[in-house]
């Protein structure tokens, strides 16, 4: 087991270490972020001024060994745009992140697994058809235009809901919404397609030949073995939930990771989008880690397959 | 059927319960709200660190002040100085500083203070203005001297202007004391309004400072609150929760027209578009031809692209330069007209029209004037393909000389007329793709002339041939377009000339204080 765990830790270091390097070189190469921090027109002083002031007049190669060595100290650099640390930028977007993140994945959970097992159990009829129209629109929607239908009829037409911002519980449920419909899309598919596999199941007929009352098979037979998957899946959506806000956070103005990342991008500010990137795929990894030992623990032909 | 009565119940109690915790739109008591286009950073906080962009002069207005700054219907206005002169031969520049000025902090306000904040400046122009810069001396607690090492006619220009922001005037003790990095964090101004808070990319909230020397601000509190989106601006506008939107554009801009209670406030900085063509310079190329780049000044329907994108609110450009920069000269207007233009591309030799590759440009006003500029290039028969390019992608060619075809070319950066020129229009200029003799030789001669009416007269010379020789195709000076809600009644949007967003604060005023 000890084995297994050095193993898989190496790997997701590896991991990290590449994604380094990739997201290094990549912001790189989508152009000089000098020429859009002043306006088109500064003399070229000022542009060698600045990017002397960055590091960018060094050679790539010193450019990321200096990278490196911040790193190892716990250093993510300093805003080209906000000049300051990006790790304190980082960490005062966090927790409106993992809030809105939170919200989303439970108004994820409390609506897709509901209608999951609700279609799963009325297979075929019109709450199945009614949820899979749900998750047809959940999955194809854009989250910026459902955020802006959302803004449109709850603030400016209904003015229930605080437009944009953060601050109260009111300003969660909308980009909690946009944000998570997708995944309550997502895990209303997964729950009812486990569901209808454990109904399939021997020890579901039995339960029923049994005579055990329907309520009964349902919730006690069928729903908490159907609930492994959907839990497993959701605990990595929640981590994804994260990553990919960036829309929802930008149309609501909400102070989150992904707000930053996206302004990031936009100003060329490499140490942001570099720092957010690799924070965030080490959240991917470490989650995926821990995921990777749980099964290991839970069944042991996985640590002795690999 | 019992499931879907819960679903129904549980739709309506929410409904309910949204209605009863309903926030209030309106805003705080003593508060005005903006809701700005673009993210806030602290670098905005120091003066020292201005980048050559308008922006940061939004939260300079309020958090601090200038020895000599723009105001309403002066462009150069002694604030923190009450006076200045210049010696005879343009070597010296003395300011006598106002008395019993004081920083947030209640320090007062002295000449090694302004010693210190020009010695500081690192931001745009910085080397530029110090290798002018021979010594500053403080004269007395009360009076600074700069002396230059040899005589410049742009010294205030730059200086006082927000083409830098060295003339900011930050408290020496207590920068010297919390550091550059603590200074960002609780910067400490001489402005109207003081620093409350600040979540960076958010919001900060300012508080007025009541023994401002000018007068004590009228609104108690400022809120800037970053909100990227342009329909959630508009939203925020609709529902009170902000006072001011800034940037919106075309059909949102009409919406705040017909938004009861709201008013679409332009404002203007020195900001202008124009077409670029680098290929005249080459023999082969048909806008080699000036008949060309003239019909493709005649071609460009202005009033047109402006009632379209800007609601008929920005101003129509006949010059790549800017009308509000000191030394611009006022060319006659180019009318629309597509049949003179064709004349004159037949008597070029082009009577079909030409292929000219693309029109490139970025991806914001490259597309939103660039496009409909292509149309009317089409319809006289000069075929070019849009290639809207990344915004950082697109300066870094333009700027390396990659271009070929038209290049839609616009600059915000402030200066007056001569900065404007050195960039576009002369030999080694970072955007220039060529020049003539007489225009390179005019520039020289005008670069030391301190005297301003005949500086002026080899400009306005300079400027003139440029329109002779149709260099460039100017198209509009966009407007920048703001939506303003019903509380305040002093928004500030327009009142200082080339700014553009609300300032002096502390002139604002609600409607219901």
């Amino acid at each position: 087991m000890k084995q297994y765990i050095a193993k898989r830790v190496g790997y997701a270091f590896i991991s990290l270490i590449i994604l380094s390097l990739i997201i290094f070189l990549l912001v790189r190469l989508t152009g000089d972020p000098t020429v859009l921090l002043v306006e088109p027109g500064a003399s070229q002083a000022d542009l060698d001024a600045m990017r002397k002031q960055f590091g960018l007049d060094q050679s790539l190669w010193v450019q990321y060994g200096h990278f490196v060595a911040s790193l190892v100290r716990g250093d993510l650099g300093h805003s080209f745009y906000y000049r300051t640390p990006v790790l304190e930028l980082y960490l005062s977007r966090l927790p409106s992140s993992l809030l809105l993140a939170g919200a989303a994945m439970v108004f994820s959970l409390v609506i897709g697994i509901p209608t999951g097992i609700v279609a799963a159990v009325r297979v075929n009829r019109w709450w199945d058809s009614a949820g899979k129209i749900f998750a047809l629109l959940g999955l194809s929607l854009p989250s910026f235009w459902v955020g802006l239908l959302l803004i449109l009829f709850f603030s400016v037409y209904l003015g229930w809901l605080p437009s944009s911002g953060s601050g109260t519980a009111l300003h969660l449920l909308m980009p909690a919404f946009a944000l998570g419909w997708y995944f309550a899309a997502a895990h209303m598919r997964l729950t009812r397609s486990s569901m209808l596999d454990v109904l399939g199941s021997e020890y579901v007929k039995l339960a029923r030949l049994k005579g055990l009352p329907e309520a009964l098979v349902i919730s006690k037979h069928a729903f908490k073995n159907a609930l492994i998957p959907v839990l497993t899946l959701a605990g990595i959506n929640l981590v994804i939930m994260v990553n990919v806000a960036v829309v929802v956070e930008t149309v609501f103005a909400w102070p989150g990771i992904g707000r930053l990342l996206y302004e990031g991008i936009a100003f060329r500010d490499f140490p942001v989008v570099q720092a957010t990137v690799i924070l965030n795929g080490a959240m991917v990894v470490i989650v995926s880690l821990l995921v990777d030992i749980l099964y290991a623990v839970i069944d042991p032909r996985i640590r002795l397959a690999r | 059927m019992r499931l879907a009565r819960s679903f129904v119940a549980l739709a309506i109690a929410s409904a309910l319960l949204a209605g009863v915790t309903a926030l209030p739109a309106a805003g705080a008591e003593g508060q005005a709200t903006w809701a700005v286009h673009i993210s806030l950073a602290p670098t905005w906080f120091d003066p020292a660190e201005t980048a050559g962009i308008i922006t940061p002069f939004m939260v300079l207005y309020a958090l601090h002040d200038a020895l000599v700054k723009p105001m309403p219907g002066k462009p150069m206005t002694p604030s923190l100085a009450e006076s200045w002169t210049q010696s005879k031969d343009g070597l010296v520049y003395e300011f006598v500083l106002r008395k019993n000025v004081r920083f947030h902090n209640g320090d007062v306000m002295t000449a090694e203070d302004v010693k210190f904040s020009f010695e500081r400046y690192r931001g745009a122009s910085a080397t530029l203005l110090k290798s002018k810069v021979a010594k500053v001396e403080v004269v007395d607690p009360l009076r600074v001297r700069f002396t230059l090492k040899q005589a410049w006619p742009d010294f205030m220009a730059f200086y006082a202007t927000p083409a830098t922001g060295a003339a900011w005037i930050v408290p020496k003790k207590y920068v010297e004391r919390v550091g550059d990095e603590g200074f960002k964090k609780a910067p400490v101004g001489a402005g109207p309004y003081k620093f409350v808070s600040f979540k960076p990319g958010v919001e900060l909230t300012l508080e007025a400072f009541e023994q401002y020397w000018r007068k004590p601000p009228s609104v108690k509190t400022l809120v800037l609150r970053t909100i990227g989106d342009e329909s959630t601006r508009l939203a925020a506008l609709k529902r009170g929760e902000v006072d001011v939107a800034y940037s919106i554009t075309g059909p949102l801009a009409e919406e705040v027209k017909r938004g009861q209670g709201l008013k679409l406030v332009p404002t203007y900085f020195t900001f202008t578009t124009w077409l670029v063509f680098p290929d005249q310079w080459d023999p082969k190329s048909p806008w080699h031809d000036r008949r060309v780049r003239q019909a493709a000044n005649l071609a460009i329907d202005r009033a047109g692209i402006n009632a379209a994108v800007y609601l008929g609110l920005s101003k129509l450009s006949f010059s790549f330069i800017p009308q509000g920069m000191d030394y611009f000269w006022a060319p006659p207007p180019s009318p629309f007209d597509p049949k003179r233009a064709k004349q004159l591309l037949t008597e070029a030799g082009y009577p079909n029209g030409f292929e000219s590759g693309d029109l490139s440009g970025d991806t914001i006003y490259g597309v939103a004037i660039g496009e409909p500029v292509a149309n009317y290039l089409q319809q006289v028969g000069i075929r070019l393909r849009l290639r809207p390019m990344e915004r950082a992608a697109f300066f870094k060619e333009y700027g390396e000389k990659k271009l070929r075809g038209v290049i839609f070319s616009g600059s915000g950066a402030p200066g007056n007329a001569p900065t404007r020129l050195e960039q576009y229009a002369v030999t080694g200029g970072r955007y220039s793709y060529g020049a003539y003799p007489d225009i390179d030789g005019l520039y020289t001669e005008q670069v030391n002339e301190m005297n301003p009416r005949v500086r002026q007269q080899i400009l306005t010379k300079i400027q003139q041939l440029v329109h002779e020789k149709a260099m460039f195709g100017p198209v509009i000076e966009p407007a920048f377009l703001n939506g303003v809600g019903p509380r305040l009644e002093v928004h500030g949007l327009g009142l200082i000339a080339n700014h553009a967003y609300s300032a002096p604060y502390e002139d604002l005023r609600l409607t219901r204080p």
